[in-house]
């Protein structure tokens, strides 16, 4: 029985002659009511201020989908881990160059698109596959971009470092700066030496 | 009341922050409330705590525990946030249509101020102007900005669009951001007439203790 139907007398009485309490019953009834209050008080300025705070990371995290809001949440308590048999096959296929469903193996393993190592993989395939020896394509490049400084902002310190032997460019600051140097036009692109330049 | 203030308050109008400003375009956004909103949610807390709708002491006061005290503050502040989200919520995007219902929902403010209506007029004017903001962007100008069917209808509505200089076409809503705009609303309107208020009858016997007050002159030994 609640504490607000306790308050009116009529239900109070039903529930002392019910029960057969004495004074000190009563008194104890009174008391557990009293105790009651601060209770839910405290209880419901825990639960708002928790339920305030998901709204305010909600607000600035911007997540588009419900696993990027789970894995959010999970990697804010440290315990989000990426899908390890999906990431795998990922990399098997990237280093096939079979970018396209390496990606869509990357996407299953980083749901939530919280791990460095994995949207460093997704960045390096973007480049990979925007790179061509006369031309870049550039809307692969600017994904690849895009993906690389979320690497970067979930890495730790903002620094990365993938030791993979079939990577020529290891660290996220290098792949970055050739995506951008990709991106950029300038005399350079005229260059006929570029012809005989190398996918990284 | 203890439940009403600690518990269902906040979750009430932490609800309407999170679903009002919620956009279900592409990609999904959470929108942040505009400035001028924030303006307009000031005002609201005014008119309400004039109305009597909203009675600051009993939610935050000095003879209060000091957890009672926090709880107040949290209905407080969510009050301001759901309200200001509310009004960046009826509020159309882009146009001449959002500086006319800006200033429009300004006026009406304003002039509720004025009035000084009691709590239960004053609940059923902001139901109507909440209401008709809605009704507005969600109903008459998201019909109007629909892509039409018809060949002719495409022409008419380019035509309209050229005629008023682009200013009244808005981007469509998807539908299910109409619904959510509804239950925002419906849920800001619950939370405000749950808030603990003062009775018209103590409002009027407050007036009249003050009245008399004044009206009477300083007993004289």
């Amino acid at each position: 029985m609640s504490g607000g139907h306790l308050r009116h007398p009529r239900n109070l009485r039903i529930v002392i002659e019910s029960h057969g309490l004495s004074r000190g019953g009563i008194a104890t009834l009174r008391y557990n009511h009293s105790m009651t209050e601060p209770t839910i008080r405290v209880l419901g300025l825990i639960g708002s201020a928790a339920y305030a705070a998901l709204i305010g990371w909600l607000y600035l995290s911007q997540p588009q989908t419900m696993a990027q809001v789970a894995g959010g949440l999970a990697a804010t308590v440290g315990a989000y881990h990426i899908d390890q048999a999906a990431f795998s096959e990922g990399l098997r296929l990237f280093h096939e160059d079979r970018f396209v469903e390496a990606r869509a193996a990357f996407a299953r393993a980083d749901g939530a698109v919280r791990d460095a190592r994995t949207q460093f993989y997704v960045a390096y395939s973007y480049y990979r596959q925007g790179w061509h020896r006369l031309y870049h394509d550039d809307a692969l490049l600017t994904e690849g971009l895009a993906a690389v400084d979320r690497a970067l902002a979930l890495a730790p310190a903002g620094h990365l470092v993938v030791e993979d032997p079939g990577l020529s460019l290891q660290s996220a600051d290098a792949l970055k700066a050739e995506i951008e140097a990709g991106l950029s036009r300038d005399w350079s692109d005229l260059n006929p030496l570029r012809l005989f330049r190398e996918r990284r | 009341m203890a439940m009403r203030e600690a518990v269902w308050l906040p979750a009430l109008f932490l609800t309407v922050v999170l679903v009002a400003g919620l956009r279900l375009g592409e990609p999904v956004a959470l929108v942040p409330p505009s400035l001028f909103a924030l303006v307009l949610a000031t005002m609201l807390l005014g008119v309400l705590v004039q109305g009597g709708v909203l009675h600051p002491d009993a939610l935050m006061h000095q003879r209060r525990e000091p957890v009672a005290n926090l709880n107040g503050a949290l209905v407080l502040a969510s009050l301001f946030l759901a309200s200001a989200q509310a009004f960046t919520l009826v509020t159309p995007d882009a146009g001449l249509f959002r500086g006319m219902v800006s200033v429009l929902l300004l006026i009406l403010l304003m002039q509720t101020l004025a009035a000084a209506p009691s709590r239960d007029r004053l609940l059923r004017s902001l139901l109507i102007t909440f209401g008709s903001a809605f009704l507005l962007k969600f109903i008459v100008l998201a019909g109007l900005s629909e892509p039409a069917g018809g060949r002719m209808t495409r022409a008419l509505q380019a035509l309209f669009d050229a005629a008023t200089l682009g200013t009244v076409m808005q981007a469509v809503p998807p539908p299910a951001e109409g619904y959510l705009a509804f239950l925002a609303l419906a849920l800001l309107m619950i939370g405000l007439a749950l808030l603990p208020g003062v009775t018209d009858r103590a409002r009027r016997l407050s007036a009249h203790d003050g009245l008399t007050r004044t009206a009477l002159p300083e007993p004289v030994e």
